[in-house]
């Protein structure tokens, strides 16, 4: 049996066709073969949430997802946020003004969630919010800038 | 944590898949939503020689809510459950579990199916299906075979799968009228494996109840079905002055009827305390919601 | 000079949008992990499986065969080769402990390497981890350091009798007399599990061959470059100047990625054998059992105090599990010592003993993590006085008023030698009491609870000394005395400022403090001035990011050198436009004249220097680069006083917390939204010691919490909205500032211990033990049997 697999897989907007190793993670895919260094390893067991990307529209976590699970799909990363013209998405740009981030480890995944929450629903209480991004395990800053980040960027406050 | 070499196939139809399994044997694992198998893939607990990959199989994605019964195929996610309203309206004991299943990016992949086959003893749906006498229905390269929920979960991590088999569909009876259901857990956070759940099912007429369903999850052995308690509510007066006391002897039934395991997480004797905790409040929300109306 | 010199918007005191984040909001981050080099391998470890054995063998036969395996690296081939590390002196070791950088003939605790794979591809090489054969011979376990103590123990190290690592007596002031005279004594058990940092990345390293000038080059995720650097040419036998430390951004750091590992430096030694650049990730089941470990101690406390609560004498006795060896760097008498030294905390305390240990057993090393010894110091004393508190009938607060060193008093030495000065203990609560609105919490907690819970409320004071300087040792009794950091600040070709320091941030913001600093003291627009950081190549010399230091040091040294540049400037722009220097001034990067009759801007300025010289005189063109060292000497306080509020559920043991209130002293703040995150940050760590975080060992001494599922760090559920005030006070270093990395740690963990023990006192219940778990909880409440 092959050890290996031709996968083809849309990753911010960009078409790949790639061979892989069957037992690779879609993390390590996008950070070692399309060297997209954004999606970060925090544990490699699904808890931490740091890996944390968009995978045909919903949040996924990619440590959990293997490379060849992705042929055919749709990838959203870290890097994929940014418009065309590299202006930060409105959830960046709240994140960056509120203090959001400190060391950054978390950051890529815990966007990833932000932005998921906002989508299915628009308007959430700051507990909402807290529940939201309860998967997703943050050791610098004690959530609260990232709660209040992403209750701005609810409210459209400008960015 | 890399997984230890597999080989991998993600066939499109049922039949192939099974014939995969079959030669497979015990050396086999399916893939579905992966948040059980992979954690164990990269940890190297487990290391199949053979990982099936059923999320191209369409005749697994079906979700029907039917008149009699809810239908879950075997590549329904968690997320797709909750997003349905009538699930939410007429399986409520369903809904309201799977929204403690984990965290959204879990239950965005994570499957039903995969989460009863798993087993695991803190996982909520193994315990609701058999709650509310769910039916698992298994294929292999044999055929076809259907167990009741009780039959299909042998122990921690166990199930009552032969080599070569898997789940591909769930059956879930509509309830009776006049059934109020609550699933209660206790966990250290949201989303963590819960240490003690409880499962609970009351179907009322007249401040009569007609019918009790008790589950208690957390034990270590799987889903356990306490039907000293059932038994000993079926035909009992039910009103606001009786309850809370009938409840508190439940509580105590439970507490005597389980054997729970220590680890990490908590020893016997506090899951032996939280159980009954978790069951006289799941009890109590249960009998809430069937709208019996002499609860006032 | 001028005195209008800031007429400049100040820069410092306000939340500036650091720079340093952009990169890492944008997912263009670089941290350890992200690193490739061309022809790079990859290592992975195999560690013990067992926590006290011999290794009679160990065969790497099958795994050196494995397709894509390079080389299987064994103890039996270090020897000899490297130097292991021998635990760093102390004057109050116990004994010797020496960790090999690959066991050789023992292991000593689950998790120890055994041997570093070399391959093409990190699965490759955990595939051939699986084919190596050990061979133990078990040997008797020590876990716990009671027994660890006794005579007829197992040893872990022959060099260490009795499983001392650590052992220190102290005695200050007439405590014997204070006892038998006081009119209470007071004694209690505290005992706070085992924790580790549980930083969001691991450790790594990426050590490279001749990747440019350096005969070594590594990248590292770590705290201290300049400390790398030093120890690995030490012990690669290398000269200093050879070898280049690189940090990466990085994941965390909080104390765990401050101390001398072995595998980074088993990379090391790979990279310059095999000349081929090497990686290491330590992946999370790894870092579970291979980086350090923290606290796990019990602490038997008395005080003897007057009929008004006034505390007279507290004696203390300590045992803290510090694991299998004394953690290179900073010796296995981190916690020991500080938990005992720092007892006093804010408090007026005439007189102290103390008998503490560092007790060897055959668990994970411990090393210093986040405020190390001071939160469990802190806790301990702070229930105490709770239950003094109750005895006397008197309220915790007013408790906390009568014993905390008064501004009046100070400066103030205490019964610890050390002095109290420029800190506002008593603010802090008072600001606290008053914003909490405690008195009225206080009649609420007093009426019935409907919904059953019990209410608590927990009151906890600390002095974190911040910023130290050469005056004290890091920790007491280890000779490491750091004390010395440069920054350079330089002006370049365009004008532009830059300030460099090896004083890496894992999310504090250092380098954008600096340059606030820098602005201020330059007169010169934020964005004109840049950093460099984290690279021995580039940035001068310094010890590194702990202790809560940098931003007394890194700022102190940025003004040192501002300084001088600044009067370098002035001379020459006196120069240029003819003016005298005390007319001059630097406003927005321009130089002018008081009366901005004339100008000349700093980007022109340092054209003239780099293009024009022979127009200006020599003396005057000597560079604009200035490397100033700064030691403050003496420590800087910092303070805070926390008030948090629960709800225990008598049924379930949870621990809810609805309210927190914290008031702190940071000494002048740079940029308040930084500190403000570092400040909550520490709460949400102390909040996991308090409820959530333990390693657990079983009796042979495995590991039970090997996942993240096991070891619970809080999420975003578990941490309540702070409201956070401030009472700062400038401190007595350069600049005015503090420390404040560490210090809400500490006041977290003494009010959320204090809160849960006073909700359970409502039903005559206590706890002594932590976490506060569900199961602890109803054992105190005695819903649960106690014991077993």
């Amino acid at each position: 049996m092959a050890r290996e697999q031709r996968i083809a897989v849309i990753v911010n907007g960009h078409a790949y066709d790639k061979t892989v190793p069957v037992r690779l993670s879609l993390a390590d895919f996008l950070r070692d073969h399309l060297h997209l260094t954004g999606t970060h390893l925090g544990c490699e067991h699904g808890v931490c949430g740091a890996c944390t990307i968009m995978l045909n529209g919903r949040t996924a976590r990619s440590c959990l997802t293997l490379a060849v699970q992705a042929d055919g799909a749709e990838v959203v990363t870290i890097e994929g946020l940014r418009a065309e013209d590299g202006t930060r998405h409105p959830m960046q740009q709240h994140f960056l003004e509120k203090f959001a981030l400190q060391c950054g480890y978390c950051t890529p995944g815990m966007l990833m969630t932000a932005i998921e929450l906002l989508r299915d629903n628009p308007n959430p209480t700051e507990r909402e919010v807290r529940e939201a991004i309860s998967g997703n395990l943050c050791r610098c800053s004690g959530y609260q800038a990232i709660v209040e980040a992403i209750m701005a960027a609810a409210r459209r406050e400008p960015a | 944590m890399k997984p230890a070499w597999f080989d991998y196939y993600a066939p499109r139809e049922l039949d192939e898949a099974l014939h995969v399994l079959a030669d497979a044997g015990a050396d086999g694992r399916v893939l579905a939503g992966g948040q059980s198998l992979m954690p164990m893939l990269n940890l190297r607990i487990l290391s199949p020689a053979v990982v099936v990959d059923i999320n191209r199989i369409k005749a697994l994605g079906h979700l029907e809510a039917g008149t009699d019964a809810l239908t879950v195929g075997a590549l329904v996610r968690h997320a797709d459950l909750l997003r349905s309203a009538d699930i939410r309206e007429r399986w409520p004991l369903l809904h309201e579990a799977t929204r403690q299943v984990a965290h959204m990016a879990i239950r965005n992949r994570g499957t039903v199916c995969g989460s009863v086959t798993h087993n695991d003893p803190s996982a909520e749906h193994p315990s609701v299906l058999v709650t509310m006498d769910g039916v698992v229905a298994i294929a292999g390269a044999q055929g076809r075979r259907e167990l009741p929920a009780e039959e299909f979960f042998t122990g921690m991590l166990s199930n009552a799968l032969e080599p070569g088999e898997m789940v591909v569909e769930l059956r879930y009876p509509q309830q009776p009228a006049g059934t109020g259901t609550a699933f209660v857990e206790f966990a250290r956070r949201l989303g963590d494996f819960a240490i003690a759940s409880a499962a609970a099912a009351l179907t009322m007429r007249n401040g009569v109840c007609e019918r009790a369903r008790l589950t208690i999850s957390g034990m270590g052995e799987g889903p356990f079905r306490v039907r000293v308690v059932e038994e000993m509510l079926a035909g009992q007066a039910l009103n606001q002055n009786t309850a809370r006391e009938t409840f508190a002897e439940a509580a105590a039934m439970v507490v005597a009827a389980i054997d729970p395991a220590d680890d990490v997480h908590a020893s016997s004797s506090y899951r032996r305390h939280l159980a009954g905790v978790m069951a006289e409040q799941a009890l109590q929300a249960a009998l809430l919601r069937t709208g019996e109306p002499t609860l006032g | 000079m001028s005195d209008a010199r800031f007429a400049n918007q100040r820069i410092v005191g306000s939340s500036v949008i650091p720079d340093e984040a952009i990169p890492l909001v944008e997912g263009d981050g670089r941290f350890l992990n992200d690193i490739k080099l061309a022809g790079m391998y990859h290592v992975a470890f195999l560690r013990s499986q067992q926590a006290h054995a011999r290794l009679k063998s160990v065969d790497v036969s099958e795994a050196r065969k494995l397709p894509g395996v390079i080389k299987v690296l064994t103890g039996q081939e270090l020897l000899g080769k490297v130097e292991p590390f021998r635990s760093m002196p102390n004057r109050f070791s116990g004994g010797e402990s020496v960790q090999h950088w690959l066991a050789v003939d023992k292991v000593r605790f689950c998790g120890e390497a055994i041997c570093a794979v070399v391959a093409e591809d990190r699965a490759t090489a955990e595939d051939a981890c699986d084919l190596i054969k050990v061979d133990y011979d078990p040997l008797p376990v020590v876990i716990d350091p009671r027994m660890g103590e006794q005579d007829d123990a197992p040893l872990v190290h022959d060099t260490c009798p009795n499983n001392y690592l650590i052992k220190r007596e102290y005695q200050r002031g007439a405590v014997d007399e204070a006892f038998a005279n006081a009119h209470v004594v007071v004694k209690r058990t505290f005992k706070i599990g085992r924790k580790q940092a549980l930083c969001l990345e691991g450790r790594g390293c990426v050590a490279g061959y001749r990747e440019n000038t350096f005969t070594l080059t590594v990248w590292m995720s770590h705290q201290l470059p300049y400390v790398v650097r030093h120890y690995l040419a030490k012990h690669l036998r290398l000269a200093e100047t050879d070898v280049r430390v690189i940090i990466p951004h990085t994941g965390g750091g909080f104390g765990q990625k401050a101390s001398i590992y072995p595998e980074e430096f088993v990379c090391a030694h790979l990279a310059l054998t095999l000349r081929r650049p090497v990686k290491w990730v330590e992946d999370r089941i790894e870092n579970m059992v291979a980086s350090t470990h923290a606290r796990d101690q019990t602490i038997e406390l008395e005080l003897a105090a007057d009929r008004d609560g006034r505390i007279l004498a507290i004696s203390s006795d300590i045992w803290v599990d510090v694991g299998a060896y004394s953690t290179y760097l900073w010796s296995a008498g981190m916690e020991p010592l500080q938990t005992a030294g720092l007892m006093p905390g804010p408090y007026q305390i005439a007189a102290m003993r103390y008998r503490t240990r560092g007790v060897a057993t055959n668990k994970t090393p411990v090393g210093p993590y986040r405020a190390v010894g001071r939160p469990s110091s802190s806790a301990s004393l702070e229930l105490l006085i709770d239950e003094m508190a109750r005895r006397l009938k008197l309220d915790p607060v007013e408790v906390r008023l009568r014993n905390l060193i008064p501004l009046e008093a100070m400066p103030y030495r205490n019964a610890n030698n050390l002095v109290h000065d420029n800190v506002n203990y008593v603010p802090c609560l008072k600001l606290s009491v008053a914003k909490s609105e405690y008195e009225r919490q206080r009649a609420e907690q007093r009426e019935a609870k409907p919904n059953g819970k019990l209410r608590g409320i927990g009151v906890a004071c600390f002095a974190e000394l911040t910023g130290l300087g050469t005056s004290t040792a890091v920790g007491p009794g280890t000779l490491l005395q750091p004390g010395r950091d440069a920054v350079t600040v330089r002006l370049e070709t365009t004008g532009v400022l830059t300030v460099a320091a090896a004083l890496p941030s894992q999310g504090q913001r250092i380098m954008t403090a600096m340059r606030q600093v820098a602005a201020d003291e330059l007169g010169m627009k934020l964005e004109d001035i840049t950093s460099i950081s984290n690279d021995t190549a580039t940035a001068p010399y310094g010890f590194g990011t702990f202790a809560s230091r940098t931003a007394v040091f890194g700022s102190g040294a940025t003004i040192k050198a501002a300084r001088e540049l600044r009067q370098r400037i002035l001379a020459m722009a006196a120069f240029v436009l003819q003016a005298p220097v005390d007319d001059l001034t630097i406003v927005n990067s321009v130089v002018q004249t008081l009366d901005r009759t004339k100008s000349i801007s700093l980007r022109d300025m340092a054209e003239k220097s780099f293009f024009s010289a022979k127009d200006i005189p020599q003396e005057l063109n000597q560079g604009f680069e200035v490397t100033a060292f700064y030691d403050p000497k003496f420590g800087s306080f910092a303070a805070g006083a926390h008030i948090v509020t629960v709800d225990v559920d008598p049924r379930t043991g949870n621990v809810e917390i609805l309210r927190y209130v914290a008031s702190e002293d940071v000494g002048t703040v740079i940029n308040p939204a930084v500190v403000e995150g570092q400040i909550i940050g520490g709460i949400a760590q102390g909040i996991g010691e308090a409820l959530l975080e333990e390693l657990v060992y079983d009796e042979a001494g495995q590991p039970r919490t090997v996942t993240l599922a096991d070891y619970l760090i809080p999420s975003a559920l578990e941490i309540p909205r702070i409201e956070l005030h401030h009472a700062n006070t400038p401190s007595s270093a350069l600049g005015g500032f503090k420390g404040c990395g560490e210090g809400s740690i500490i006041g977290a963990l003494g009010a959320v211990c204090c809160a849960v023990a006073d909700a359970l006192s409502r039903r005559g219940g206590d706890i002594h033990e932590f976490p506060a778990n569900p199961e602890r909880v109803l054992k105190g409440l005695g819903v649960l049997p106690s014991g077993g």
